[in-house]
């Protein structure tokens, strides 16, 4: 946040107050250690980060403790989220084959899901992805993941050649674009899936943030700000619910994206 | 994305989801114009001529989408 007059908390902070608006910045991403245990200082990020690791482990063990035929209650719901992922992303991406990566995918679907949900349940209402480290974390698990795949698969040369030689292209350009080839399949990738990952969550969060703090200012007993309060306050609501939206989005497109490129490293060109 | 489509499994036309396709074009001119460009600033550095960077990334530029048209329309 902006600096405020000294006077001021930034709860108080209305229009004709003279505390000036707090508007929101990349301060708010920043957050003191609540503990440090054995030197690594815990965040609210990480706690969060922790916290969702933990549901959806806790979810779907109780979901599948006991398993019947007949699903009912949790199981229902868990058995409902597999087949999710299984139907929208394993199967159009990698066949009937692709179920071995099933554990994978389903509990990076999940993780990444819950940690954006926290952006908006209220209290906690920080995305943990919205830090990069988070992200960044999952796209290097996620790389790892496929070089392997592409190796085991196709041999360390086959797999080389598929991600160097561009299918299509006359010999006599060939040279000039293997470097591209490989730096976007080898290099570009894991940033591009962590990037947009880690911006849609900051740039939603910072929207949340605008809004809520401008409804809360402009909060003052006169027709025109109470106006615009109430206008913030809208704004605030519909803006929370686009963000269901794209949290849900982000985390089908990462794994999604983790589906092909698993994918492409196991197919040959 | 209907069930399952053998064969349908790279980033070909009409392989792989949309999004996938579009991500796959955005890394290639990326990787061109960051790659390229890199290697037109370092030989300028060299040379002392600067003019070699912007050069290197439209180069690049240019390179990766020939690169998109080959992947895309003629395989």
């Amino acid at each position: 946040m902006t600096p405020l007059a000294a006077h001021c908390a930034p709860t108080s902070a209305h229009l004709y107050s003279g505390c000036g608006y707090p508007a929101p910045s990349v301060g708010d991403f920043f957050f003191r250690p609540i503990a440090t245990i054995g030197g690594i200082s815990i965040d609210k990020p990480l706690l969060l980060a922790v916290i969702s690791g933990a549901i959806v482990l806790g979810f779907f063990w109780l979901a599948f403790r006991k398993p019947k035929i007949v699903p009912r209650g949790m199981q229902n719901v868990g058995e409902y989220g597999v087949l999710f992922v299984r139907d929208q992303i394993i199967r159009p991406m990698l066949g009937k084959a692709g179920d071995k990566y099933l554990p994978f995918l389903v509990s990076l679907f999940f993780f990444i899901w819950v940690m954006n949900l926290f952006g908006i349940i209220p209290l906690i209402e920080f995305p943990a992805t919205s830090k990069y480290a988070y992200p960044a974390g999952l796209a290097l698990m996620v790389w790892i993941t496929f070089l392997t795949i592409g190796i085991k698969s196709q041999g360390l040369l086959g797999y080389l050649k598929s991600i160097c030689v561009p299918s299509g292209a006359p010999w006599w350009i060939l040279w000039l674009l293997v470097p591209i080839e490989f730096f976007s399949n080898v290099f570009v990738r894991p940033f591009t899936l962590s990037i947009r990952l880690m911006a849609n969550m900051l740039a939603g969060h910072l929207l949340l943030l605008v809004f809520g703090l401008a409804s809360w200012y402009l909060f003052t007993l006169s027709f025109a700000p109470l106006l615009f309060s109430a206008t913030s306050f809208v704004v605030t609501v519909i803006m929370t619910a686009l963000e269901v939206l794209i949290q849900f989005l982000q985390a089908f497109i990462f794994t999604t994206l983790t589906a092909f490129y698993i994918a492409d490293a196991q197919a040959a060109h | 994305m209907s069930g399952e489509r053998p064969g349908d499994k790279g980033d070909r036309p009409g392989g792989g989801p949309p999004e996938a396709s579009g991500w796959s074009v955005f890394s290639y001119m990326i990787g061109g114009m960051v790659l390229y460009g890199a290697i037109g600033w370092l030989i300028g550095r060299w040379t002392h001529i600067p003019l070699l960077f912007p050069i290197g990334m439209l180069t690049g530029l240019g390179l990766a989408i020939a690169l998109i048209i080959y992947r895309f329309t003629r395989s």
